[in-house]
């Protein structure tokens, strides 16, 4: 009598406090970066990553054997090739992402993405939309993985260890910082502003972007604009002597005439990761370099 | 063409010219533009004298061409739609581009001269498809296979961008918008080395477009060689948007706009109108270009988006006071 009167009273507290919005033991509830609720029972154990970025969080957090989807382009760690691959992360194709028996999706926050996370939850596959653009995104995106996941502690701990990285690489300001023109594109000439992550890696590095002034990520700018700005150096994705170097009107900027040109090409420079602290580091080996 | 009316007409190119020239990313002293253009010792002066100046001449110079090809087509094809993009070029420049692009190829001139092979092969697929019958051009199928050439490179083009590394594609695409980024005196070189003879060709052509303009027959009885008329129309065009897109991009509007506005200013006959239409059109590119990278400076638009901006309501103008 004493037992069926205590089920009972567990019943009921359980069933009002679900009413009122606390979680029964286990289960996660949080807010994602759209301003959705994401709700799951338990942590998640199949997941399928659309973002490179989260991907190599969650490897990061040990998270990894539980990923059973991911983009075409997310190459780091070498150990998520072995997941399968699901096409895109932008527009991502819903029935790839079904046939994974998912219960957790992570996606890259975007306007053409909005569709897709609410298709997702209309199915009822727990859908979390996360914006993993710089580097203060980091801390926040790890902690959301962590508890997702179940591994808080790990989360915690990346997010130390991440921190000490960037820190420790991070350059005490030069009084002479070299002006550099990240050049994303050439044909017509693409750049980064204060709003991109490269930009942030360059500035951490010891060197000032030659169009830190632009607030967006990236924008189209001439090469007139380039040559009155006379930028020390020119960053780019191509090894040596990059292509547009031989063309007549990018003549007019020194630096090209001078063949005064760095170059990065690790993955660790497309998207804030653990990577950060090491990326930075290279960074400023490589200006340190260029300036002697 | 009343020679009031010349002299106006070299008097604007004078000013969008110097305005062209005058104004930029940079601000330059009207001062230090012109003794920068003159000597060459100014701090500027290779801003001036490298980038700003070849880059007024070519966006010119393109101006031109696509203005006169567009109307010749509008009097070719008989339809005041007709502009140079019309006849499949773009979609085969296009799809040059952006094999080059997706193929990560090409060095320093990859992707202009793919463009450039992708709109020849897409006006031959055209002039062949266009040949029916006893061997006559036929406008109208002339246009359904610039349409349909189009399309397919069209589709072609969808499918390697769905293919490929998506970043890479949108450079492709930003490309394609036009633009005069990539001015120099050699663009401008490689510009008229293909561009002079048909803009030289189609500008003395004015006689035989105003036959034309009075219908295949009647022309016939005329005397004049309706055949070879369609024909060198055709090519002289389709080569002219050609060396356009190599050297620019695609870059709407012009051909359509300004030859539309220049007939109702300056009345049908061909003879007046072409060389008219070839200053005014290079007068509204060479401005266009000048809003582009000046505007949201240091940041530059695509010029195309600056020629639909400001082309479609004086257009839309100049098409109620007509009508009025």
């Amino acid at each position: 009598m004493r037992r069926a009167t205590l089920l009972a009273l567990q019943l009921l507290i359980g069933a009002l406090a679900c009413r009122t919005g606390a979680t029964p033991a286990g289960s996660i509830r949080l807010v994602d970066d759209a301003g959705d609720t994401v709700a799951i029972t338990r942590p998640a154990r199949r997941v399928v990553s659309l973002v490179p970025a989260t991907t190599e969080l969650l490897f990061a957090i040990g998270a990894g054997p539980v990923l059973v989807g991911r983009t075409t382009w997310c190459d780091y760690p070498a150990a998520a090739a072995a997941v399968p691959d699901l096409g895109n992360g932008i527009g991502p194709n819903i029935e790839a992402v079904l046939g994974q028996h998912p219960d957790l999706v992570v996606l890259y926050r975007s306007a053409q993405n909005a569709a897709a996370a609410e298709q997702l939850r209309a199915l009822g596959i727990p859908t979390v939309t996360l914006t993993v653009d710089r580097l203060a995104d980091l801390d926040h995106v790890t902690t959301i993985l962590g508890r997702l996941t179940g591994r808080e502690h790990a989360a915690d701990s990346v997010i130390l260890a991440t921190h000490r990285g960037i820190d420790s690489a991070t350059a005490t300001p030069a009084p002479v910082r070299p002006t550099v023109l990240v050049l994303v594109w050439d044909q017509p000439p693409m750049t980064v502003g204060a709003g991109s992550f490269l930009s942030e890696l360059l500035e951490r590095a010891g060197g000032r972007n030659l169009f830190g002034d632009l607030p967006s990520s990236s924008a189209q700018v001439s090469v007139e604009a380039v040559a009155s700005r006379n930028p020390d150096l020119i960053l780019t994705a191509a090894d040596g002597m990059p292509a547009f170097a031989t063309r007549p009107e990018w003549q007019v900027v020194r630096a090209v005439r001078e063949h005064r040109f760095l170059h990065v090409s690790s993955s660790a420079f497309n998207r804030p990761s653990p990577r950060a602290g090491e990326a930075i580091r290279i960074l400023a080996e490589k200006l340190r370099e260029a300036s002697r | 063409m009343s020679g009031l009316r010349g002299v106006l007409l070299l008097g604007i190119s004078a000013v969008v010219l110097v305005v062209g020239i005058g104004a930029g990313a940079t601000s330059i002293p009207p001062a230090e533009v012109w003794s920068g253009l003159l000597h060459g010792s100014a701090p500027s002066s290779a801003i001036v004298r490298e980038l700003r100046l070849p880059r007024v001449l070519l966006a010119f110079m393109v101006g031109g061409s696509l203005g006169i090809s567009g109307t010749a087509l509008q009097a070719l094809v008989r339809n005041p739609l007709a502009d140079p993009y019309l006849l499949g070029i773009s979609g085969g420049a296009g799809l040059g581009a952006v094999l080059v692009i997706a193929s990560g190829g090409g060095g320093a001139w990859g992707v202009p001269l793919a463009a450039f092979a992708g709109a020849l092969l897409a006006l031959a697929l055209v002039y062949r498809l266009s040949i029916v019958g006893e061997r006559r051009l036929d406008p109208r199928v002339l246009l359904l296979a610039g349409v349909v050439v189009g399309a397919f490179s069209g589709a072609l083009m969808s499918a390697i961008i769905v293919l490929s590394d998506v970043a890479q594609l949108r450079n492709a695409f930003l490309w394609l918008l036009g633009g005069f980024g990539g001015a120099s005196w050699k663009t401008l070189d490689i510009f008229l080395a293909y561009a002079a003879l048909p803009a030289g060709i189609l500008l003395l052509s004015g006689r035989a477009l105003d036959l034309l303009a009075l219908g295949e027959e009647p022309a016939q009885y005329l005397g004049a060689n309706i055949e070879r008329t369609k024909r060198v129309v055709y090519l002289t065009t389709g080569l002219l948007t050609a060396a356009g897109v190599a050297s620019c991009g695609i870059i709407g509007f012009v051909g359509l706009v300004v030859p539309h506005a220049a007939r109702r200013l300056w009345g049908p006959l061909h003879r007046t109108l072409l060389p008219v239409v070839f200053v005014l059109s290079g007068c509204f590119l060479v401005l266009a270009d000048t809003v582009a990278r000046t505007v949201v400076r240091p940041v530059e638009l695509p010029v195309g988006v600056v020629t639909a901006l400001i082309g479609v309501p004086l257009f839309a103008l100049l098409l109620r006071r007509s009508l009025a």
